[in-house]
């Protein structure tokens, strides 16, 4: 990696084993009682194990990007500025964005761009005089797979809590929250090449490469961060310990997929390094420290790859060029 | 030359190939009908899954005018067959939704409710099974590698390799009106699932980019998988892949 310092990355693939204790990171609600359920997912070798829903960790990634993002001086939409889950979709009734397209959002925020968004189709309105509207959305580029605990490696403790209730009548009421503590197979996609273009069309609309690496890089940092400090439910009294993080990191430089494997497989990184080739390359780790030495390599090294689609078009745009600069038209 | 005589000329320069495929996590492909707001799921995506989720990948691998002149009247056409994977344990997940309403006095309020969403995990490979015609082989064999998802992009899946195999039927799903009428439907999972109506599709029925499949591009069947429910507790599921006893037509 150091050798080749912009290094195009075309997708890359987190395939991970975290070990996290005395945690409470995704529950099933309390039904109405005064227990909070674990997440549980029955496995097809008829065990039923702990689980955390890739939600909670899509949350806890957009709002540490959206951070980076602010930080790297790269744009961010009103909504998106404060936390609006809705992003651009809380836009559409703002006179200064009566006329939104899909170029406007991606080149003008930086977090729809990468977490995606979606405006829907509208009726046009004949009682409120409102007209009709198109559905604008790009899907996310960062995936994430549920957590599923290793079935013989996770176990449950119930902790009894004290809770105030909304109003004095209410007085104290006592709350039982599991703390949960196991090692979570987690599975990451994120679509490096998708960045500041529409991937259903794959239509360019970022052209500046530099915007591009900045927000890449952005997400990269985010992503080292959601793996190495868990966030969730219940963190403010119960943040996790996290004991264990290994597992193998692939990088698809050219089209295509970056292969996924569960580490509820005990063979995983050596499934992914069997399917290495000279466009898929597998970064295996054993520890946080390695990861995060990984992670801080490729954020320095690597860049968003260029669709072959996008080059094709770049290049006889050159081609096209006449001594001034200008594009013939 | 009749038209019989040509399609069966057709029929013969199509081969099978196939693809395993493996689910790293959890997934989700709902049944058609099932509400969304308590979906209820299949152990395996169905063909107009398979195929959309092929046209997206063409149009990323190939471009938009490549898939729309010569790979999409292929993929209207081509038979698909899905063999599940070996289990598929299936369990309810709550999850919140949100959902934001404007009120007549234009007041947003958000509204939180309780979604109910099944969620799958398998065990083993899903195999599919593409008849195509001889010549489109290669990009077909670069399509179906390329598949990220099925369906929702949270149900993530990884090709594990292609290859020219035909299917078992008895180990597929296969549409009711493929099985002999007196093969008894009990106790195989039987659910409706989506497909193409191949005969009258054009590239704006379903081309992606701003519109959904509209509903008339799309028809439902009932499909049999050869799956049989093996444990079941609460709301929780496994099913075991059980080759069909009868031969289909």
């Amino acid at each position: 990696m150091s050798e080749n310092p912009q290094a195009p990355f075309y997708e890359m693939s987190f395939n991970v084993l975290a070990a996290w204790q005395a945690h409470s990171l995704s529950t099933a609600g309390s039904n109405g009682s005064n227990r909070v359920m674990p997440r549980r997912q029955l496995l097809a070798d008829k065990s039923e194990t702990d689980a955390c829903s890739g939600n909670i960790a899509k949350h806890h990634h957009a709002a540490l990007v959206a951070a980076y993002f602010a930080a790297e001086g790269n744009p961010l939409c009103p909504a998106c500025r404060v936390g609006d889950g809705r992003r651009a979709a809380a836009l559409v009734d703002r006179p200064e964005y009566g006329n939104l397209s899909f170029e406007r959002i991606v080149c003008e925020c930086a977090l729809c761009d990468t977490h995606g968004f979606l405006v829907t189709a509208k009726n046009a309105d004949s009682e409120t005089s409102t007209g009709a509207r198109q559905k604008i959305s790009k899907e996310t580029l960062i995936d994430f797979s549920y957590a599923l605990a290793l079935p013989e490696r996770h176990a449950e403790t119930s902790q009894l809590h004290t809770r105030n209730g909304a109003s004095k009548e209410e007085g104290q009421m006592l709350m039982k929250i599991p703390a949960r503590s196991g090692e979570y197979a987690l599975c990451i996609r994120y679509r490096c090449v998708g960045i500041g273009a529409d991937t259903e069309q794959w239509l360019l609309y970022v052209k500046d490469q530099a915007l591009r690496e900045k927000r890449h890089r952005a997400v990269l940092r985010a992503l080292r961060d959601t793996l190495v400090s868990p966030d969730g439910a219940q963190v403010a009294t119960m943040l996790p310990h996290l004991t264990r993080l290994s597992g193998a990191i692939v990088v698809r430089t050219g089209v295509g997929r970056a292969p996924l494997y569960s580490a509820l497989d005990s063979n995983f990184v050596t499934c992914l390094q069997a399917m290495a080739d000279e466009t898929c390359q597998v970064y295996p780790f054993e520890t946080i420290d390695a990861f995060y030495r990984l992670m801080n390599i490729f954020i320095a090294t690597s860049v968003p790859a260029l669709h072959p689609l996008w080059k094709t078009s770049q290049s006889s745009n050159e081609e096209g060029r006449d001594d001034t600069g200008a594009t013939r038209g | 030359m009749t038209q019989g005589q040509q399609g069966a000329e057709q029929q013969s320069s199509r081969v099978w190939i196939a693809a395993d495929y493996h689910f790293p996590s959890t997934y989700s492909c709902r049944i058609p009908m099932s509400s969304a707001n308590c979906a209820s799921v299949m152990p395996a995506p169905g063909p107009a899954t398979v195929r959309l989720a092929l046209i997206r990948v063409g149009i990323e691998l190939f471009g938009v005018d490549i898939v729309r002149q010569e790979l999409f009247p292929i993929l209207c056409s081509v038979t698909v067959r899905i063999r599940p994977p070996e289990r598929v344990a299936i369990s309810q997940q709550q999850i919140r939704g949100y959902k934001w309403s404007e009120a007549r006095h234009k007041r947003e309020t958000i509204q939180e409710s309780i979604i109910v969403r099944e969620m799958a995990h398998a065990a083993g490979p899903m195999t599919v099974f593409l008849q195509i015609p001889q010549d489109a082989g290669h990009r077909m064999h670069r399509l179906l590698q390329a598949v990220p998802y099925w369906g929702q992009s949270s149900s993530l899946t990884s090709c594990l390799g292609v290859m020219s195999t035909a299917p078992l039927l008895e180990e597929c799903a296969l549409p009711l009106d493929l099985l002999d009428d007196t093969a008894p439907l009990r106790p195989y999972f039987t659910c409706p699932v989506t497909e193409f109506h191949a005969n009258r599709l054009s590239w704006e029925d379903i081309a992606p980019g701003g519109k959904m499949p509209k509903t008339s591009a799309l028809r439902c069947d009932i499909y049999v998988w050869p799956m049989v429910t093996e444990y079941r507790h609460g709301t929780q599921k496994l099913l075991v892949r059980a080759p069909f006893s009868w031969k289909a037509q």
